[in-house]
């Protein structure tokens, strides 16, 4: 086409009017890209309806401008940065209640860990008590136990205490029912009397009651003794501390 | 307020398009006249709704203006035509039509086109003005298009024109306006 022709077809002022339809736009901006002069007649074009626009202005209502004015304000203040703030505000929120939780969850994961092998460990060890005491109340109530009844000398009538011997295996067992606690440098010493010799079976403490606790082994005793020594046992009783003594039936 | 402040359209475009505040004060000074004119023309009727148009379109202005693009035409062409559809959008909205229930458009273009005594002095400003020097079958046909926004298909199916006589009317009349702008 002609660019004359194609000026003198109104093109100009129905693209700068908004009255091109879409493909006609479409070509004129082609067009303008290829003819610099074609953008020279559009501009002057225009040029001309701004300054007939500008001289036939009319002075619009007072108020316009301030509610203009005031609007983009407020649009600024409530568009990017504060939005921007608030989502940054969320994120982090988001980010620390998610670290939060994940630290939590291996808290108390940890914790069920814990409690889990805790209660295992207790579970074994009761297991291994229980396998214990049935292995001792077997023991004691067996027939070739012999239980000997300990009973308080003159210094310590109150002393009392049973010893479970048991021949056929050599175990000996204490049951201290009423042992006066001692000072903490001494301890109480079990011996077994042989043949008017003293075989020691042990020091134990009597802090509690009503315990059953393992001693040495002896193949024979006439007699069993209780002497108070000092802490960690004597190779001699001191037969003045006597506690308590008592014979098994066997050689009485 | 200070020194006047001057820009050339290359500052102006740039400051606006950083949401200059001061810029777009400046651009109201200068520009609110003319676009409040074209809304008037197309809004002839309701002064005080045509205020409201105005400030839409300065919002609109401040809202698209990145989508401004300077190769494509001159910042007062993108507003004019910003002010022209916001002004033809009112027009044809439902709550503007139940104002105006008695009045049927395009009758009232007739009216306007052989009649122009009844509202001259709202009427002569503008592009109308120099419309008046049209002749009558093309002024209603840059009335119908420009001011009322039809398309060339509605106003030839209105007019029981061809379209291509509405095309052609229509160009010539805008390559008229031309000359009478210069």
């Amino acid at each position: 086409m002609n660019l004359k022709e194609y000026i003198a077809s109104g093109i100009i002022e129905s693209y700068v009017m908004g009255l091109a339809g879409d493909s006609e736009r479409a070509e004129f901006e082609q067009m303008c890209v290829q003819y610099p002069e074609l953008v020279e007649e559009r501009r002057r074009f225009e040029e001309s309806l701004e300054a007939y626009a500008s001289e036939q202005a009319v002075r619009p209502p007072m108020e316009v401008k301030a509610k203009f004015l005031k609007a983009i304000i407020t649009m600024e203040n409530s568009k990017s940065p504060r939005s921007i703030g608030l989502l940054r505000f969320v994120a982090a929120a988001a980010v620390i209640l998610l670290v939060g939780m994940v630290v939590l969850y291996y808290q108390v994961s940890q914790q069920n860990k814990d409690l889990t092998n805790t209660n295992k460990s207790l579970g074994d060890r009761l297991n291994q008590a229980e396998v214990a005491l049935d292995k001792v109340t077997q023991e004691i109530s067996g027939p070739s136990t012999t239980v000997v009844n300990m009973v308080g000398t003159k210094i310590a009538p109150k002393a009392s205490a049973n010893v479970y011997w048991d021949s056929a295996s050599s175990h000996v067992y204490l049951l201290v029912k009423n042992m006066p606690e001692l000072p903490s440098n001494e301890q109480y010493q079990l011996w077994a009397l042989i043949d008017n010799k003293q075989k020691n079976l042990g020091v134990f403490d009597a802090k509690d009651k009503n315990i059953i606790l393992q001693m040495d082994s002896t193949r024979k005793a006439q007699a069993f003794a209780i002497t108070i020594e000092k802490k960690g046992g004597s190779p001699h009783p001191t037969l003045d501390s006597l506690q308590s003594i008592g014979k098994t039936q066997l050689t009485q | 307020m200070g020194m006047p402040i001057t820009y050339t359209e290359q500052e102006l475009v740039a400051a606006l398009k950083e949401r200059n505040n001061q810029a777009f004060a400046f651009l109201y000074d200068h520009y609110a006249g003319a676009l409040y004119s074209i809304i008037r023309q197309i809004i002839t009727d309701n002064s005080e709704l045509a205020g409201d148009v105005l400030q839409e379109v300065f919002i609109n202005i401040w809202r698209k203006i990145e989508s401004y693009d300077q190769t494509k035409g001159r910042l007062f062409t993108w507003m004019l035509n910003i002010a022209r559809n916001a002004s033809i959008d009112t027009l044809r909205s439902k709550s503007y039509q139940n104002s105006q229930k008695n009045q049927e458009l395009p009758e009232n273009v007739y009216k306007g086109a052989s009649n122009q005594t009844t509202q001259q002095n709202v009427d002569n400003i503008g592009l109308k003005k120099v419309l008046e020097k049209l002749k009558p079958e093309h002024r209603v046909l840059v009335e119908l298009a420009y001011f009322k926004g039809y398309t060339h298909e509605e106003i030839a199916g209105m007019m029981t024109i061809p379209l291509g006589t509405v095309k052609t009317r229509i160009r010539n009349a805008l390559l008229q306006l031309r000359e009478y702008l210069k």
